[in-house]
């Protein structure tokens, strides 16, 4: 059974998560509430896919996923950001970071389990490509 | 994609680290990308800073009896400097010094060895993200 990592500090958010999850009965979902406890999860669980709210206690959402990208160890762990962060800088933000899928809150269950289908899917190759295609759209150009 | 990455603006670079071997992996991984500025010690980034704010500062977790960490704080705690872009880029691999990276006031945390095509492409993007930053303040 796949392990999915959620790491968000609101209590009531983690249950909705667990149970959209939950619904594809296919996952085992694991739980950490704020940044640093989550970072020490990704180490000791080595997860198939990881749920990262942005704003949480102790390194946000961002920087958890570029020190995640930025260790060959777990570089290439697909990682989903579930944020009530909406706007478009925001999203780029994620993007930038190294995030596979940006999801906003409030979410679908069914959106939630295809953006994880999705970003089990990738390989590091696809991950090159994205970072490649950021930098052709997004990075400075004189 | 070489073509394409070409056209992108030659970033400023400050380098912070001691080890030789390092200075000469990172010249290869920017090729020339980007104007890279060595300092072998944080005393010396310091000087540099003074008279020169790169677009981003890569840095050693520790030089010697140097602290990294008090470099990034120094960093964040000047008001000209503290919106620069910081990134370990380092041979520490403790959940423990990653913490500490960012609780200083780090943007990225990278560890050696790393992949050069890689590493450039995260310092263009580190920088895009603190300039969208920036926008919103």
């Amino acid at each position: 059974m796949k392990k999915v990592l959620v790491i968000d500090d609101n209590p009531t958010i983690v249950e909705l998560i667990k149970y959209a999850v939950n619904l594809q009965s296919s996952f085992e979902v694991m739980v950490a509430y704020d940044g640093e406890e989550g970072l020490k999860s990704v180490y000791a669980e080595n997860p198939d896919c990881v749920i990262i709210d942005v704003k949480m206690p102790r390194m946000d959402g961002y920087k958890l996923v570029r020190c995640l990208r930025g260790d060959t160890r777990t570089a290439n762990i697909p990682l989903i950001i579930l944020s009530a962060m909406t706007r478009e800088e925001d999203q780029m933000t994620g993007l930038l970071s190294g995030v596979d899928e940006y999801l906003t809150k409030p979410f679908k269950p069914g959106a939630l389990n295809a953006a994880i289908e999705r970003v089990l899917l990738l390989t590091p190759a696809d991950r090159q490509r994205r970072m490649d295609y950021l930098l052709q759209t997004h990075a400075e150009r004189e | 994609m070489v073509y394409e990455l070409q056209r992108l603006r030659r970033l400023h670079i400050l380098l912070v680290d001691d080890d030789p071997e390092a200075l000469q992996r990172i010249q290869h991984a920017v090729g020339i990308d980007s104007y890279l500025y060595h300092a072998r010690t944080f005393l010396q980034a310091r000087q540099h800073l003074a008279e020169s704010i790169p677009d981003i500062v890569i840095c050693e977790l520790k030089l010697g009896k140097e602290s990294g960490l008090e470099f990034c704080r120094f960093i964040r705690n000047t008001p000209a400097l503290h919106h620069l872009p910081i990134m370990f880029l380092t041979t520490f691999t403790t959940l423990q010094d990653k913490i500490a990276g960012f609780n200083a006031g780090a943007d990225d945390y990278v560890i050696k060895p790393y992949d050069a095509r890689h590493l450039m492409a995260r310092i263009r993007l580190l920088t895009r993200m603190k300039d969208i930053e920036q926008g919103d303040e």
